[in-house]
C-alpha cells in the first residue's frame, strides 16, 4: 500500500511536476500522449482558423485554412482528458481534481494561454466533477446543513425545501447541488466556504477567512484543507460518472454548430446586408444556414488585412450562392451606414462580457456602435472564460511576426533598426459595444456572461492555471 | 461630528455602549485595522443574544429587532458616522436573517443559541479577511504606469491600493473631499507609503479626468440592482468617467449590499442627521482635522494653495463672509450612483458585474 499513500501526497499538490512524476511513474502511455499533444500546441498547429491564418501566413507557407478549427482544438483535449482520466489509477475526487488542474497548468504553459479553450475545457470537466461528486452522496441531510445538526426529522421537509430551492437555482454543472459550496453572502459571513484556497500570498492570517467558522473541522495539513472531506471518500461509482460527463461536453462540441445555425433564421432577415470580418468557419456555416432556408440576404466581407481571410470567405459564401461583396478593411466605417448587422466571430468571450476576436473586430465594432449598427457575435460555448481584461487591448497579448505586413528583405537596415512594425493577432472588444452573444446555448447579452461562468464553471477553479 | 462625551456615555442603553465599546477609540491616520461599523454592530448584537433572557426565537428576534432600530436611531443623529448607516442597516438584517435560518436548522433554541455565540467569536476578522479578498481580486486591474483616481476615505480602497502598490508603479489622484476632508486623510496615509499621491478640488474631476486611467471608489452601501451609495461627489464623478471612456471601478464588502431600490437621488434614507443642515467646511489644506502637521512638516504632500496659516482655529477661513440665516443650506453626505455608470465591483464574493449583484441578494435573502 505504500505505493499508493506515496501516490495520495503526489496527487494532493497539484504542483504539475507532482503530476508529471505520478504519471511517468504509473501511467508512462497517458504522459506520453500529454507530451504529445503539448508538442503540438507549442508549434501552433491547434489553433483556429483566423489566427492560424496570421501564423501560417507570417511564415510564408500557403495558408491552411479550413483544415484546423477550433472545434478540433477542443475536441483533442477533451479525448485527451478522457484518456487521461479513464484510464489512470485516481481513488477519490480530490485527487482527480489535483491531477485536472496539474494538467490545465501544463497545457496552460504550453501554449494554452493563447488558447483559453483548452484551459475552459479543463475546467469545464473540474466543474463536472464536482457536481457529480456532490450529487452523488446519499441524501443524508446532515451533510448538506452546515450545523452540527441536532435532531433533524422534525424539519426534514423544510430543509429538503430549502435545498431544492437553492438546487432550482443553481442548475447547471458548476451550480452545486448543495447550497454550502457556493459562495454567496451567508457562507462568507457565517459558514466555512468550502474549497477556498489558502491565499497564494502565504500569509495565513489567524483571523481570516480561511480559520473562521467552527463547523467542519480542518485538518491543519496544507494539503488535506484544499477540499471539504466529502471529496476524499471513496466512491467507485464516480468515475463512470466522470467519463458520462465527459461524454456529454464531447456531444456537445459535436453538436456545436447545429446548435448555433438553428438559430440563424431568428436573426438574419430577407433583405438585410450584414457585414462580417475576415474569416471565421462558425460565421460562414451560421450564414450558409440561413441562406440554406431560402433566406435572400448580402453580405459585405472585409477582406481582413494583412492575412486576408476575408478573400476566402468571400469565395466560400458566394458559392453557396449568397450575394457577397469584399471590400477594403479602411471602408468599414464608410459602408456602415448601409449594414444593419454586424456578425463577428469570436476567440474568447471575457468574464465581463467582453470579447477577443481576430485583430481589426474592434475598428467594426466602434463603426458599428457609432452607426447604431447591432453587432452580434456567434460562438460556442467552451470560448467562455473566466478572466476579466486586466490589460485591456494588451489581453492575451499575441503578437506574430510582421513579415506578413511587410517584406524584411526588401528593407533598409534603418527602416529594420528604427522603426517598430507591430502585428496583433486578437483585438479587444468592450462589452458595451456588443449587443448579442449567440452561443450553442442560446443568445444571451453582455451582461449576462457572469451567469453563465457560474453555471459552467466552479468559482474555485478560475485561476487554477495561471 | 465629535466623539460622545464620555460622561454620557453611560446614559446609552447597553447595546449602544457595546457597539461604541467595540468601535474601539476612534484613531486618526492608522486605522487601517479599525472595525467597520456594521461589524461593530453585530458584535454588539451578539452581546445581546447572550445576554437575553429570552426563552423563545420569536422573544430573541423582539430584542434583537429592538436593539438594531436603537442602534439605528442612535447612528441618525448624527453623532455616529452618519454616513455608514445603510451599511448598518444591511448588516443588522443580515444578522437577523442569520439567526432565523440557524434556527430553523437547529430546533432547540439553547443549542441555537450556543451555536450562534461559538461563531459569532470569529465574526471579528471578517472585515479583514474580506479587505484582504477584495485586495486580491482588485489589484490586478491596476497596471504599470497608469493614474488612479479615488475619492473620498475608504479602508477598502486603501487595502486594495497598497496592495496593488507593492507590486505596481502608479500615480493616485484625489479629491479634495469637502466637506470633511477625507481626501486629505486618504492622501496622507498614501503618501507615507511611498504611492506619488496629487490632490485636486473636487470641482476638478473634469479637469483631470483626461490624464486618469482609472477610477476607483469605495461604497457606504451596494443597492439592489447593482448602483452605489457613496460620499457626496461620486456620482458626478461616476458621469464625468463614462463620458471620458474611463473605467469606473467600486470596492465594497457584501455585507454592505442592502435591499434598497432608490430611483432618484431623493429615495435615499436621510443620513447624516442634524449635520445635514449645516456647512462645515474644514480647511483641508491645514490638515488639523486629519491630526496631521501643517504642509511644511512633510514634504511628500501635495501643493495645494494653503491660503491659511497653521495656526487658525480649524473651521474656519479667512476672508469667508459667514452665511445669512434666511439661506437655507443643504448638505447630504452621499448620493446614489446608478449602476449604468458603474464599470465593475470588487468584492469579497469576487469580481461582480453589476447585474450580478441582484443575483447575490436574492440568493442571500431567498
Amino acid at each position: 500500500m505504500a505505493p499508493l499513500a506515496e501516490d495520495a501526497n503526489l496527487l494532493s499538490t497539484s504542483d504539475p511536476n507532482n503530476v508529471r512524476k505520478w504519471l511517468a511513474a504509473h501511467h508512462p502511455k497517458q504522459l506520453s500522449m500529454l507530451d504529445k499533444f503539448e508538442i503540438e500546441l507549442r508549434l501552433g498547429r491547434l489553433s483556429t482558423s483566423s489566427t492560424a491564418a496570421a501564423r501560417t501566413s507570417s511564415l510564408g507557407e500557403v495558408g491552411m485554412f479550413g483544415t484546423t478549427d477550433r472545434r478540433l482544438v477542443t475536441s483533442r483535449t477533451v479525448e485527451l482528458l478522457k484518456s487521461l482520466i479513464g484510464s489512470t489509477r485516481w481513488r477519490n475526487a480530490a485527487q482527480l481534481l489535483a491531477l485536472l488542474r496539474g494538467i490545465g497548468q501544463e497545457l496552460h504553459a504550453a501554449g494554452g494561454f493563447r488558447e483559453p479553450a483548452i484551459g475552459n475545457v479543463v475546467r469545464r470537466v473540474m466543474a463536472a466533477v464536482r457536481e457529480e461528486t456532490l450529487n452523488e452522496e446519499p441524501s443524508d441531510s446532515t451533510k448538506k446543513a452546515a450545523p452540527t445538526g441536532a435532531d433533524m426529522e422534525s424539519i426534514d421537509e423544510l430543509e429538503d425545501n430549502m435545498g431544492n430551492m437553492s438546487l432550482k437555482r443553481n442548475t447547471g454543472v458548476g451550480g452545486s447541488a448543495s447550497r454550502s459550496t457556493k459562495m454567496s453572502l451567508t457562507n462568507m459571513l457565517w459558514d466555512h466556504p468550502q474549497g477556498i484556497k489558502r491565499s497564494s500570498s502565504g500569509r495565513h492570517r489567524s483571523d481570516s477567512f480561511s480559520s473562521m467558522g467552527s463547523d467542519s473541522p480542518l485538518p491543519s495539513s496544507e494539503t488535506a484543507g484544499q477540499f471539504p472531506p466529502i471529496y476524499y471518500a471513496n466512491r467507485p461509482d464516480l468515475r463512470q460518472s466522470v467519463m458520462e460527463a465527459i461524454q456529454e461536453i464531447m456531444s456537445d462540441l459535436e453538436d456545436l454548430h447545429k446548435n448555433i445555425n438553428d438559430q440563424a433564421t431568428s436573426h438574419i432577415h430577407a433583405g438585410e446586408i450584414i457585414l462580417t470580418y475576415g474569416r471565421s468557419k462558425t460565421v460562414e456555416l451560421f450564414l450558409k444556414a440561413a441562406a440554406a432556408k431560402k433566406r435572400k440576404f448580402q453580405v459585405v466581407v472585409c477582406e481582413g488585412a494583412p492575412h486576408f481571410g476575408g478573400h476566402a470567405m468571400a469565395n466560400s459564401l458566394a458559392e453557396a450562392g449568397i450575394d457577397t461583396t469584399v471590400i477594403n478593411d479602411s471602408a468599414t466605417f464608410a459602408i456602415m451606414a448601409r449594414v444593419n448587422k454586424v456578425l463577428l466571430p469570436s476567440h474568447a468571450v471575457l468574464a465581463n462580457g467582453g470579447l477577443i476576436a481576430p485583430s481589426g473586430s474592434n475598428m467594426v465594432a466602434l463603426a458599428a456602435k457609432n452607426n447604431s449598427v447591432p453587432v452580434v457575435v456567434v460562438g460556442g460555448m467552451f470560448k467562455l472564460c473566466p478572466m476579466y481584461p486586466h490589460e485591456g487591448q494588451d489581453t492575451l497579448q499575441d503578437l506574430v511576426s510582421p513579415s506578413a505586413v511587410i517584406d524584411l528583405a526588401e528593407m533598409g537596415d534603418k527602416l529594420v533598426s528604427e522603426v517598430e512594425f507591430v502585428n496583433p493577432v486578437h483585438d479587444y472588444i468592450l462589452p458595451q459595444n456588443i449587443s448579442l452573444y449567440i452561443t450553442n446555448i442560446g443568445a444571451f447579452q453582455p451582461s449576462y456572461i457572469y451567469r453563465l461562468l457560474a453555471e459552467y464553471y466552479h468559482s474555485d477553479d478560475w485561476e487554477s492555471f495561471e | 461630528m465629535t466623539d460622545p462625551d464620555p460622561a454620557t456615555v453611560d446614559d446609552y442603553p447597553i447595546v449602544i455602549q457595546d457597539l461604541l465599546h467595540y468601535l474601539g477609540p476612534r484613531t486618526s491616520l492608522d486605522d487601517k485595522s479599525a472595525v467597520a461599523l456594521p461589524v461593530a454592530a453585530i458584535k454588539a448584537l451578539l452581546q445581546v443574544v447572550q445576554r437575553s433572557k429570552a426563552n423563545t426565537m420569536m422573544g430573541l428576534q423582539d430584542e434583537l429587532k429592538e436593539s438594531s432600530q436603537s442602534m439605528l436611531d442612535y447612528a441618525l443623529e448624527g453623532t455616529l458616522l452618519g454616513r455608514s448607516h445603510i451599511a448598518l442597516a444591511s448588516g443588522c438584517e443580515l444578522f437577523l436573517k442569520y439567526i432565523t435560518r440557524t434556527f430553523l436548522e437547529t430546533p432547540d433554541f439553547d443549542a441555537c443559541k450556543g451555536q450562534v455565540l461559538e461563531r459569532g467569536e470569529h465574526f471579528a476578522g471578517i472585515s479583514l479577511a474580506a479587505r484582504d479578498r477584495i485586495a486580491n481580486v482588485g489589484h490586478g486591474f491596476i497596471r504599470d504606469g497608469q493614474t488612479v483616481l479615488t475619492h473620498g476615505w475608504s479602508r477598502v480602497v486603501a487595502a486594495l491600493l497598497l496592495k496593488a502598490a507593492e507590486t505596481t508603479h502608479f500615480d493616485i489622484v484625489i479629491l479634495e473631499g469637502r466637506p470633511d476632508a477625507a481626501g486629505a486623510k486618504a492622501a496622507a496615509l498614501y503618501a507615507q507609503e511611498g504611492i506619488p499621491t496629487k490632490v485636486v478640488l473636487d470641482s476638478a474631476m473634469g479637469y483631470v479626468m483626461e490624464s486618469v486611467d482609472l477610477v476607483l471608489v469605495g461604497a457606504e452601501g451596494v443597492v439592489e440592482n447593482g448602483g452605489i451609495v457613496n460620499k457626496m461627489g461620486t456620482f458626478a464623478l461616476a458621469v464625468n468617467a463614462q463620458e471620458s471612456n474611463v473605467p469606473f471601478y467600486v470596492a465594497a464588502e457584501s455585507y454592505k449590499f442592502a435591499r434598497l431600490y432608490p430611483l432618484h437621488q431623493k429615495d435615499l434614507p436621510t443620513m447624516g442627521g442634524l449635520n445635514q443642515q449645516h456647512l462645515d467646511f474644514v480647511d483641508t489644506a491645514s490638515w488639523h482635522r486629519t491630526g496631521r502637521e501643517g504642509p511644511s512638516s512633510t514634504k511628500k504632500q501635495q501643493d495645494t494653495n494653503a491660503t491659511s496659516t497653521p495656526h487658525e482655529p480649524s473651521n474656519t477661513v479667512s476672508g469667508i463672509v459667514t452665511i445669512p440665516h434666511n439661506v437655507k443650506v443643504d448638505n447630504p453626505p452621499c448620493d446614489y450612483t446608478p449602476a449604468k455608470y458603474i464599470t465593475l465591483l470588487f468584492t469579497d464574493l469576487g469580481v461582480l458585474t453589476p447585474s450580478a449583484v441582484s443575483d447575490e441578494l436574492i440568493r442571500l435573502y431567498q
